[in-house]
């Protein structure tokens, strides 16, 4: 291919405006950046402002594309409703959390904002593409600020030992991720994964090779997205890291992890060859397991924040199940998505402002709590219910579809995986009754001797935390105003 | 005649040193050195299969990005255990567990 540069030049000129919300992103890094040098010592809060305003204009460049579909910069670059809504969810929950860090960790803070706004970048660039080139810029990217923000505000030994963990358990992931990829450049001599040539020399290549192939590859996805195996991180993080940083690990990273999966099986299972049958296969098998580990081990959890990483493992199950349900129709994922994200946000900072007033993150120390912060624990067991699936809330209609798809995929083709799943998932949802009502059990029904004050403060954080919970519930009762929009 | 093969062979065996290196876990310094011999492995994997593809370079344009992107991980990971070492004034990942189940 002999394209002049001035053609090449036209060509990128020309995609600029697909890429508004992500060039407002790294503007504002730079911008970010010397703020925290520079004006921060004169001026407090000013970084925090900057990450505010460069994300209002991102989101406003976003809602600008919300009609559009195309590709650019020679086709690595892909915008479709899928991206769109995805980045949207994204750029939402990170403000909450950006609210979230200003809130509780008012000191000291100028570069985490930075760091954080290059995380929302990694994270829209995976979830509008389809090339491994940059979706492997897109996972380190994310997979680099994640260490700095786990790192960040590390004080004592628990959270140091934490960052190293996740680091290296990350680095290494990131490795054989990339060794895949080198194996899967070289079957197919192309690097974009929905295109034919790359789909023809999947099919060509021998099965040993494409197994391990593709097994790599998945080790990449699967540390971003926290499924078996590659879940042994993501409790040790979610209880070293602030509770801030651990709302933004347990939520953002898996939605644009999940926005690249959902392509690549999409693109990959719609063959009748080995490789569809392996990655088809593969994620019935790591959803079913991850659905039962995380479950079960959360059963045995005395510290929330362990729970909720176990309980978010569980979830990642579920995601995969609806991955391998909507083949077709992304707007179920983005439900799911949505509903994730706005129960697991309200959750930390119900766990958050409960630590603030009591010191402590176990499970005892909410005993008799509930009658002191009667608003805080109902609404909190609200979430809960939700988290569980049972009605009206968001989270049951977010299950219900899912079962509904699985089932009618069992009952056309007949095969025993969308069986196991069903299976599975009811199995499990039943499971998960038994620790997330340990909550509103020690909160209510248990009473302590240690009298705790109740400094009846109301944060903006806090009215955000019930904002999410009526939201839980307003969608739970009609999902429809979700569904018009993201269908 | 080195061909496609040679390549190969070298760099599934840099690979599993990589990879034995960060299995063995003696020393963190030692796993970040694993962990780059793996990327390294998977970088060479690139070059040589970027030969045979004439129209986009796609293979040599990887390889940069991943040398960076390494780069960058490995600063990070050296903060972090630097930060590790002031805490627990040891960098053997046998004697760091204070996070448990």
């Amino acid at each position: 291919m002999n394209v002049s540069i001035p053609n090449i030049l036209d060509q990128i000129i020309a995609s600029i405006p697909l890429f508004k919300p992500e060039l407002a992103l790294i503007i504002g890094f730079i911008v970010c950046i010397f703020m925290a040098l520079f004006i921060e010592r004169r001026w407090k809060n000013s970084t925090f402002i900057g990450c505010v305003v460069t994300l209002a204009f991102s989101l406003y460049y976003l809602i600008d594309q919300l009609s559009t579909t195309g590709t650019g910069f020679s086709g690595m670059w892909l915008v479709d409703p899928l991206s769109t809504y995805a980045r949207l969810v994204i750029i939402c929950s990170t403000l909450i959390i950006a609210i979230f860090l200003q809130q509780r960790h008012s000191k000291n803070n100028g570069d985490v904002y930075s760091i954080l706004l290059a995380a929302t970048l990694g994270m829209h660039v995976l979830s509008s593409t389809s090339n491994w080139l940059m979706a492997f810029i897109g996972i380190e990217m994310v997979s680099i600020a994640s260490y700095i923000l786990v790192g960040y505000f590390s004080q004592n030994k628990v959270q140091s030992e934490a960052t190293m963990k996740y680091v290296l358990f990350g680095s290494v992931c990131a490795a054989v991720m990339l060794y895949g990829l080198s194996l899967v450049y070289g079957l197919t001599g192309n690097l974009d994964f929905q295109s034919a040539a790359h789909l023809q020399g999947l099919m060509d290549a021998p099965e040993a090779i494409v197994t391990l192939a593709l097994l790599f590859v998945f080790t990449g996805i699967g540390f971003k997205l926290s499924f078996v195996p590659f879940h042994v991180w993501s409790p040790d993080v979610y209880q070293g890291a602030p509770t801030a940083i651990t709302a933004f690990l347990s939520t953002i990273p898996k939605v644009g992890a999940i926005v690249l999966f959902a392509r690549l099986y999409q693109s990959w299972s719609s063959t009748a060859f080995y490789f569809s049958e392996l990655s088809t296969w593969f994620i019935i098998v790591v959803a079913v397991v991850t659905m039962l580990i995380g479950n079960l081990a959360a059963l045995r959890q005395q510290d929330v924040k362990r729970m909720m990483a176990y309980s978010s493992i569980g979830h990642t199950g579920l995601l995969l199940m609806v991955v391998f349900a909507y083949q077709d129709a992304f707007s179920y994922l983005l439900f799911y998505v949505v509903a994730y994200v706005i129960m697991n946000l309200a959750t930390f900072i119900f766990i958050d402002q409960i630590e603030q007033e009591t010191g402590s993150t176990s499970l005892l120390s909410y005993a008799g709590l509930g009658k002191k912060m009667p608003l805080l624990f109902t609404a909190f067991t609200l979430v809960a219910v939700s988290l569980i699936g049972i009605p009206p809330t968001v989270g049951f209609v977010a299950k219900l579809l899912v079962f509904t798809s699985t089932f009618s995929i069992f009952q056309s083709s007949g095969d025993t995986g969308p069986l196991l799943l069903l299976i599975v998932g009811a199995l499990t949802a039943v499971i998960s009754l038994f620790f997330y009502f340990k909550i509103p059990l020690y909160a209510f029904l248990r009473n302590s001797d240690q009298p705790i004050t109740d400094k009846k403060q109301v944060s903006v954080l806090l009215i955000i935390a019930y904002i999410l919970t009526v939201l839980v519930i307003l969608l739970g009762i009609f999902p429809n105003w979700l569904m018009e929009k993201v269908s | 005649m080195i061909t496609l093969t040679h390549f190969l062979v070298v760099s599934a065996c840099i690979f599993c040193i990589g990879l034995y290196a960060v299995l063995a876990k003696r020393n963190t310094i030692m796993i970040l050195v694993g962990i780059e011999l793996m990327i390294n492995a998977a970088i060479l994997n690139f070059v040589a299969f970027g030969k045979y593809d004439k129209i986009n370079y796609g293979g040599q344009v990887f390889a940069l990005f991943a040398i960076v992107l390494a780069a960058a991980a490995v600063a990070v990971g050296l903060a972090i255990i630097l930060n590790v070492y002031r805490h627990f004034k040891t960098i053997n990942p046998e004697n760091i567990h204070e996070l448990k189940d």
